[in-house]
């Protein structure tokens, strides 16, 4: 079993009449048990920057859908900056947490509660006609063919800014399932969004749609200034 | 000036190489390096199963760089304590686990609160901060 273990030295000789020296370790296990977590995201760095203050943009570090919800998550992140006066403010969610000055760092369980992604699937039917197209979501598909099947493989074969696709050889639909959980107010969602331009009467209907609901629980950080600030985070997770 | 640092050794051997990460910040005022955080509250007590519990009883001085520590000083591993801030939840506290954050304390909503789950759960807490806006008795 692997051993990660997450010490903290608290140590003040001025702060208190007496001297403060708190050490402590905490070794990290799964939740609810004595098994160590067992993955990481490992060590990452990157520098921000934007073209000018109005344009600083937050940075989503971690989403909730990718991780075990309820988990014993821990996050590491620290702000490297040696410029006093720059910030990043850290949110979960909505909610901010708190900001991290140059130089300081934190450490903090992470609940990773994730929404749902929006599904729904397309059955390519009745007569399609080579040239034929579909759009959706910024992605324009031309028959190569009548066939349905084949116009199915040809619509799963294609990549997809907001959705990933499943497809069973020979078979005439498609699911497409959100990249991320979302609600429907926040990404191009599906039913009505696909355009068929056809020369005959080819369908692509939706056979079955599901409403996905947002993360409540993404960690993002704000830099305070536009010009170049740099993290570290490390996420270990269940 | 007060001077009160914080350090933190991450440690795995989870990855092919082994992990070792190291990080030492001395808590300073919001956007100084010429005073550091002077104030704290310290606590260590039970916590029983049912309610939440606002962590700290006084708001401190919203947007500074209060530093909080809360560590579960329970020993079974099937105890954990919910934080949450304006009802979002943050995370779980395991039995042993500890957490050191910047603590915005946003307006009167801003407060970290707890929950013992599984039973009563002893925690220990330390909040530095730069003032609070103490309760009237």
């Amino acid at each position: 079993m692997a051993t990660t273990t997450a010490t903290i030295t608290l140590s003040s000789t001025d702060l208190l009449s007496d001297e403060l020296a708190l050490t402590t370790t905490a070794t990290l296990t799964n939740a609810g048990t004595a098994t160590g977590v067992t993955q990481t995201t490992g060590l990452a760095r990157r520098t921000t920057s934007a073209a000018s203050a109005a344009a600083i943009q937050a940075v989503n570090l971690y989403r909730a859908g990718d991780y075990t919800a309820d988990g014993a998550n821990k996050v590491y992140i620290k702000n490297t900056s040696t410029t006093v006066a720059e910030f990043f403010t850290v949110h979960i969610d909505q909610e901010q947490i708190g900001r991290l000055y140059a130089g300081d760092w934190m450490f903090m369980p992470w609940v990773a509660t994730s929404g749902t992604k929006a599904v729904f699937t397309v059955t390519i039917a009745a007569t399609w006609a080579a040239g034929d197209t579909w759009e959706f979501d910024g992605v324009t598909l031309v028959a190569a063919n009548s066939t349905v099947a084949d116009i199915a493989a040809q619509i799963d074969g294609l990549n997809y800014p907001n959705w990933i696709t499943t497809y069973v050889a020979t078979e005439a639909t498609i699911i497409f399932t959100a990249r991320y959980a979302s609600s429907a107010s926040e990404v191009v969602y599906a039913t009505a969004d696909g355009t068929l331009n056809t020369a005959s009467n080819g369908t692509a209907n939706i056979s079955s749609a599901a409403v996905g609901s947002k993360s409540e629980s993404d960690i993002t950080i704000r830099p305070s200034v536009h010009t170049d600030m740099t993290y570290e985070t490390i996420l270990i997770h269940q | 000036m007060a001077t009160t640092t914080a350090a933190v050794t991450l440690t795995s051997d989870l990855l092919s190489d082994n992990m070792s990460v190291s990080a030492s910040t001395t808590c300073m005022k919001a956007g100084t390096t010429a005073d550091g955080l002077d104030q704290m509250e310290y606590g260590y007590v039970d916590l029983p199963t049912g309610d939440e519990f606002d962590l700290v009883g006084a708001t401190p001085t919203a947007g500074k760089a209060s530093k909080l520590y809360l560590k579960n000083h329970s020993t079974d591993e099937t105890l954990f304590i919910a934080i949450t801030q304006n009802s979002q939840a943050i995370g779980k506290l395991f039995a042993g686990d500890w957490m050191f954050i910047p603590a915005d304390f946003h307006d009167a909503a801003g407060d970290i609160a707890i929950t013992a789950n599984g039973g009563t759960n002893r925690i220990c807490y330390a909040l530095f901060h730069e003032g609070i806006a103490l309760v009237a008795s």
